[in-house]
Order: C-alpha cells, then sequence, then structure tokens
C-alpha cells in the first residue's frame, strides 16, 4: 500500500512538471512572435499550443496529470506590407506569426497561478508528514 | 482499554486526511485539463459508519486488495462550484480551503494523540 501524502506529493509534482511545459512553450511563441520565414513567400513560426490530459498512476490509485499533446495553433498569419523584407512575397507582403501577445500573457499568469496552487499543494502535503513525524518527537 | 480505541480512530481519522490531501492534490493538478471533474472524499463520519468489508482470499493467487487507504474511501465528485467552457470544474480557491481545512483537522488530530501518548506515559512512569 502506497502513502497517500506520498501520492499526493507525486501528483502535485507532475503538475508542476505540466505547468512548467507550459510556461516554456509560452515563452517559445513569446520569443517567436517577430520570426519570419526565410525566403520570399515563406510561412513564418506557427504558435504552438499545449492541452493537458489526466493519467490514472496505477501504483498510487490517483489522477496525475501529463502533457497530452504540443499542437499548433492553425489560425491565420498577420500579413504587413514591407516589400524590402527578404521573406516578402511577389505582392510585397511579409507574413508575420499567429502570436497575440495579449493572449500569451494572459496564458502565463494562468500557468504561474496554477503552478502556485501546486506548490501550495507540496507545501501542506509536507506539513502534514512533519506534523506526524512529530508525533514521534519531545513524548 | 479506551485509549487504545483513540489511537485506532485517530490513525483513522489521519489516513482519511491524507487520502483528502491526495485528492486535493489531484484536483490542483488537473485544474487545466479539459473534461476534468473535481473530486471529493466521502465525509468521515460516513466512512466511520461504514463496516470494513474485506475480500475473502479462496485461492492462493488471489490478489490482496488493501483495507485501509485510497481503495477503501469512496470517491465521489464534487459539487460543482464553477465550469468553464473545456467542461473542467476545479475551483482553485475551494481546493485552497479545502486544503486549510486539512492542515487544521490533522494538526488537532496530532495534538489529541500526542496529548493521550502523554497521559498514558505519565500513567506508566508514574
Amino acid at each position: 500500500m502506497s502513502d497517500p501524502l506520498q501520492a499526493a506529493l507525486k501528483v502535485a509534482a507532475s503538475g508542476l512538471s505540466a505547468q512548467s511545459t507550459r510556461l516554456r512553450i509560452v515563452s517559445e511563441n513569446l520569443a517567436n512572435a517577430q520570426s519570419t520565414g526565410k525566403t520570399a513567400g515563406s510561412d513564418p513560426y506557427r504558435r504552438k499550443t499545449v492541452s493537458f490530459a489526466t493519467e490514472l498512476d496505477r501504483t498510487t490509485g490517483v489522477e496525475t496529470v501529463r502533457i497530452a499533446e504540443v499542437g499548433k495553433d492553425t489560425s491565420a498569419f498577420v500579413e504587413e506590407y514591407e516589400p524590402s523584407h527578404p521573406a516578402a512575397d511577389t505582392r510585397g507582403y511579409v507574413k508575420y506569426p499567429n502570436v497575440s501577445m495579449v493572449v500569451e500573457m494572459a496564458d502565463m499568469r494562468e500557468a504561474n497561478r496554477s503552478y502556485e496552487a501546486n506548490l501550495q499543494v507540496v507545501k501542506q502535503a509536507r506539513e502534514l508528514i512533519a506534523m506526524t513525524v512529530d508525533l514521534l518527537r519531545n513524548s | 482499554m479506551q485509549g487504545i480505541h483513540l489511537f485506532d480512530l485517530a490513525s483513522r481519522q489521519a489516513e482519511w486526511l491524507s487520502v483528502r490531501q491526495a485528492t486535493v492534490s489531484g484536483n490542483v493538478a488537473n485544474a487545466n485539463t479539459p473534461g476534468f471533474k473535481a473530486r471529493d472524499v466521502e465525509p468521515f463520519h460516513d466512512v466511520l459508519a461504514q463496516s470494513q468489508l474485506t475480500m475473502a482470499a479462496t485461492n492462493p493467487k488471489h490478489q490482496e486488495i488493501d483495507a485501509s487507504g485510497i481503495a477503501a474511501t469512496a470517491l465521489r465528485k464534487d459539487a460543482v462550484t464553477e465550469q468553464n467552457h473545456s467542461k473542467n470544474t476545479v475551483n482553485l480557491e475551494m481546493e485552497m480551503v479545502k486544503s486549510g481545512e486539512i492542515n487544521r483537522e490533522f494538526a488537532l488530530n496530532t495534538s489529541i494523540v500526542k496529548a493521550f501518548h502523554r497521559m498514558m506515559m505519565s500513567s506508566v512512569k508514574g
């Protein structure tokens, strides 16, 4: 039989890793917000999306979380008229990535909030374990 | 031997609280999983009321099922306080409240155990 408090720590750890992956994807999107293609008329960086899925941890019987997939955002690219740009097509338009700063910031805050919640759970579980161990102390 | 009975009760409540903490932690970890439904454990008095059923092993190949722990504590769907567009019903604030409740009850539990242990020790030592 596994200890439920250890299971709680394990689940929170899976949450932390999922949220940090999400934060990594957000930072990739933000870093590449202006990455155009190399050749004329080529596609720029496409925004990445991340989705989570529940996974049953069979040794402890609790539901952890994992990254289901890192997908691509299929929405249209932003086109700007810059004829002198090396990636401009025959009409003089350059395709810029479909990354919206506002959306990425919102996603970042959300990931941050979830990460903090998971961290709080870790602290809580550690406190409960410490309380139990303290029963052995000075008695 | 009522003192001993209290220790049994206290350890069962500590077990229940740990399972509840694991459930809360599962909810928090899945706070962004599409379609995830928040869970909670059955209230402690319900767990206490039901008699423990253990499966009889009639064959040596039968696997032992834990009498305590997560397998024995029934999980139920938590009351839906909010649901977002991806059909996720986890409310992080409610989970934090639950977590605080667990902490408080656990502190009470361990304090009582400590006090009873002290009482027993003082009666043994004289």
